[in-house]
């Protein structure tokens, strides 16, 4: 966890003094630091560091659209990645020390958006497309060398999305959404008929397959997407169904790395309010509760992870991102809002810029 | 004078505001006005090409094909008009699909044609037999192939007899296809009301903000989809070569029709809701300016008269489908982002994106 104290210390006089004198004292005040991918009001992209009150900490210009947003305390480094197909990545120093440093993938790879730091913050993991061979790629990046690119492993799967480091600090766990995109394409998917999503768990030391979980054959055009981990380290899915809009299937669920795999018997009304759609998933602080939202449903839910059913439906325009706060969440919408959900505590703020798809605690 | 002047000018603008568009006139113009004429458009001329076919398939002749073959290029056109429209029944049964199997980056569609023409699989000229196939040898992209294929000269005797039943069938399979869209689109409780009529107990769209961001989507999203899926992979580009056979329905010479039916459609969207006018003051010559760019990607289209395999090694015309190519792109930030924007509407970032 990022200690606000630590960050300080680390970030010295020098990142004081780089900043504005207002943003200083937001970041000194601050207890927590959100991060999103951004676009601005002028149409550009970026991200932004949010601290407690609201306050714009930091910004950095993205060359194009941003997805999601990963840092590392032991690092010192954040880095956001492109929106997929994009082929940026851009590693910043959220002290304001160093300059943003852009990373593009190699020929024949994009990114999805998504990636993590290994728990020493020396190596960078980013889900990634091997295109011309339709096959998902972890990325294995040199925290220590320029973020040099050293190799990569399978992700046993099309169309990995969302990785995240499973609590054993070993294991990484991918969600393969299951569709082929090509960048001679743009976004379209290309094989919505033969689907094969799955959730993962890699070994990451040496990219060996520990575990591959299919959902039922009858759900193959349900591309799962988005995950969090709950306080049993079981492994919380959100999905996008790809089929006809009016077969409804259900949306959310948990895997775990002892071979489990269960959907969720959301309620009806719910469901339906998620619009077939589940565009991030987040878990409490405590890991009790688990969020999903749906900005084409305009709805948040929280859900208790332990009796696996929803204590708070709420809706928000476009809501989103998802992060932890207090013993809730707060949530960010593609209409530049910021609101506490299930319990948080936080006055809602409105932004003149548009948040994008996820919302990343810092500390 | 002077005074005089301002006065009507005031007054016109009072005038103006009083009668500034509901969301209920554009969602009601959108469907009745556009929507649905369209889909009659492609229906009709989706039975004129089965009927086409079955005349070329009793009588085969080189006047036969060639009339199948025009009529062919007026359902891709009036497929366009219609093609972006991915919600309500296009989402339903895998029709999208099944109309036209695109983009195909493997050349699925191509093989498994291929293959039922060489085995002369008596399955894939029955109907039923037909739907129970891939998507990709149903519709327009295999009938494409089938008409103006390696081949397809057959047609015009004897010796093109399967391949001509394989054809109608295909053909009477569009043809149903495109009859349940319009049942969809005339539906009782169905889109168009939910539509026209959001309310709370809809599944789809319950609120007028909702069903006006589902009518700019599908223009956003439309040109998105036509410029990644339909242009983009055929044009040159810096870094490669134009691919001309990866442009849709190169074959038959109907690439240009599609797209200029695709244009035609969003742009026929937009200016029959009149969403456009639906904005604040400040923004009111946002409607020029969409249509304006409208007008010159159908300008870029129409300078495009030669088959693509040579218009995109013929300068001005491989400019133009260049020029449409960033056309669309300025056109789906100005409906996407500055429209969108100016309703309050919140499309083509956070939402509807796929990610």
């Amino acid at each position: 966890m990022w200690q606000r104290r630590a960050f300080l210390k680390a970030a010295g006089a020098g990142f004081a003094a780089s900043l504005m004198p207002r943003q200083a004292l937001a970041l000194e005040q601050s207890e927590l630091v959100f991060a999103s991918a951004v676009q601005t009001a002028s149409g550009s992209y970026g991200a932004v560091l949010l601290g407690e009150a609201g306050d714009v900490i930091a910004q950095v210009a993205l060359p194009d659209r941003g997805h999601d947003v990963t840092i590392s305390a032991k690092a010192g480094r954040g880095v956001v990645f492109a929106r997929q197909p994009g082929t940026f990545a851009v590693v910043f120093d959220p002290s304001g020390q160093a300059a943003p440093v852009t990373l593009t993938s190699p020929a024949g790879r994009h990114f999805y958006g998504h990636g993590v730091f290994s728990p020493d913050g020396k190596l960078l993991y980013a889900t990634e497309s091997d295109f011309e061979a339709a096959q998902g790629v972890v990325g294995i990046y040199d925290a220590t060398d320029g973020y040099r690119r050293m190799g990569e492993f399978p992700t046993y799967g099309t169309g990995p999305h969302e990785m995240l480091l499973m609590p054993d600090g070993v294991t990484l766990v991918v969600a393969n959404g299951g569709i082929e995109t090509h960048p001679d394409f743009g976004r379209a998917e290309l094989n919505l008929d033969t689907m094969d999503p799955s959730v993962v768990f890699i070994d990451r030391r040496d990219g060996t397959l520990v575990g591959q979980l299919r959902l039922d054959a009858g759900l193959h055009q349900l591309s799962i997407r988005h995950m969090a981990i709950d306080a049993r380290g079981r492994v919380w899915f959100g999905c996008q169904y790809k089929g006809a809009p009016s077969d409804s299937p259900q949306l959310v669920g948990h895997a775990s790395m002892e071979g489990e795999i269960t959907l969720l018997e959301l309620p009806a009304e719910t469901l339906a309010g998620l619009r077939n759609y589940v565009g991030s998933v987040a878990a409490s602080r405590d890991g009790a509760t688990i969020a999903v939202s749906s900005p084409e449903g305009n709805l948040l839910v929280a859900i208790d992870a332990e009796g696996r059913r929803p204590v708070l439906v709420d809706s928000l325009r476009s809501g989103c991102g998802l992060a932890p706060d207090g013993s809730g969440f707060v949530a960010s919408s593609g209409l530049g809002a910021l609101v506490g959900l299930a319990g948080a505590e936080r006055e809602a703020r409105q932004f003149d810029f548009q948040f994008d798809n996820h919302l990343l605690r810092i500390s | 004078m002077r005074h005089l002047l301002v006065l009507i000018v005031l007054c016109w603008a009072s005038v103006a505001q009083a009668e500034a568009i509901k969301p209920a006139e554009v969602l009601q113009g959108a469907v009745v006005d556009v929507i649905r004429p369209n889909v009659l458009r492609f229906d009709s001329a989706s039975r004129g090409l089965s009927s086409a076919m079955q005349a070329l398939c009793a009588a085969p002749s080189a006047h036969g094909k060639a009339v199948a073959q025009r009529q062919f290029g007026l359902v891709v056109a009036a497929y366009g008009q219609i093609g972006f429209l991915r919600i309500g029944p296009m989402m339903e049964a895998n029709r999208a699909d099944r109309l036209l199997f695109w983009p195909d980056r493997r050349g699925i569609g191509l093989k498994q044609v291929q293959a039922i023409l060489s085995s002369q699989d008596s399955a894939a000229v029955a109907l039923a037999g037909l739907q129970s196939k891939s998507v990709a040898v149903q519709g327009l992209g295999a009938l494409d192939y089938v008409l103006s294929g390696t081949g397809s000269e057959a047609l015009t005797g004897p010796d093109g007899a399967y391949r001509c039943a394989y054809g109608m069938t295909i053909a009477a399979n569009v043809a149903e296809i495109a009859g349940e869209l319009v049942a969809g689109w005339f539906a009782p409780d169905g889109i168009a009301d939910h539509l026209q009529m959001p309310k709370d107990s809809n599944s789809d769209y319950r609120s007028d903000v909702e069903a006006l961001e589902a009518l700019v989507g599908l223009v956003a999203h439309g040109l998105e989809a036509m410029r990644d899926q339909q242009l983009n992979p055929f044009i040159a580009t810096a870094e490669a070569p134009a691919k001309p056979k990866q442009a849709p329905f190169w074959r038959s010479g109907q690439t240009m029709a599609l797209l200029g039916g695709t244009i035609d459609g969003m742009r026929g969207l937009i200016g029959g809701s009149r969403i456009a006018t639906a904005v604040p003051e400040k923004d009111k010559g946002l409607a020029d300016s969409i249509d304006f760019e409208f007008r010159n990607a159908l300008r870029a289209i129409d300078l495009v008269t030669l088959p693509v395999e040579q218009a995109v090694a013929e300068p001005k015309q491989a400019a133009a489908l260049g020029y449409l190519a960033l056309v669309t792109g300025s056109l789906q930030a100005m409906v996407g982002e500055q429209l969108s924007a100016a309703l309050g509407l919140s499309v083509g970032f956070s939402a509807l994106d796929g990610d």
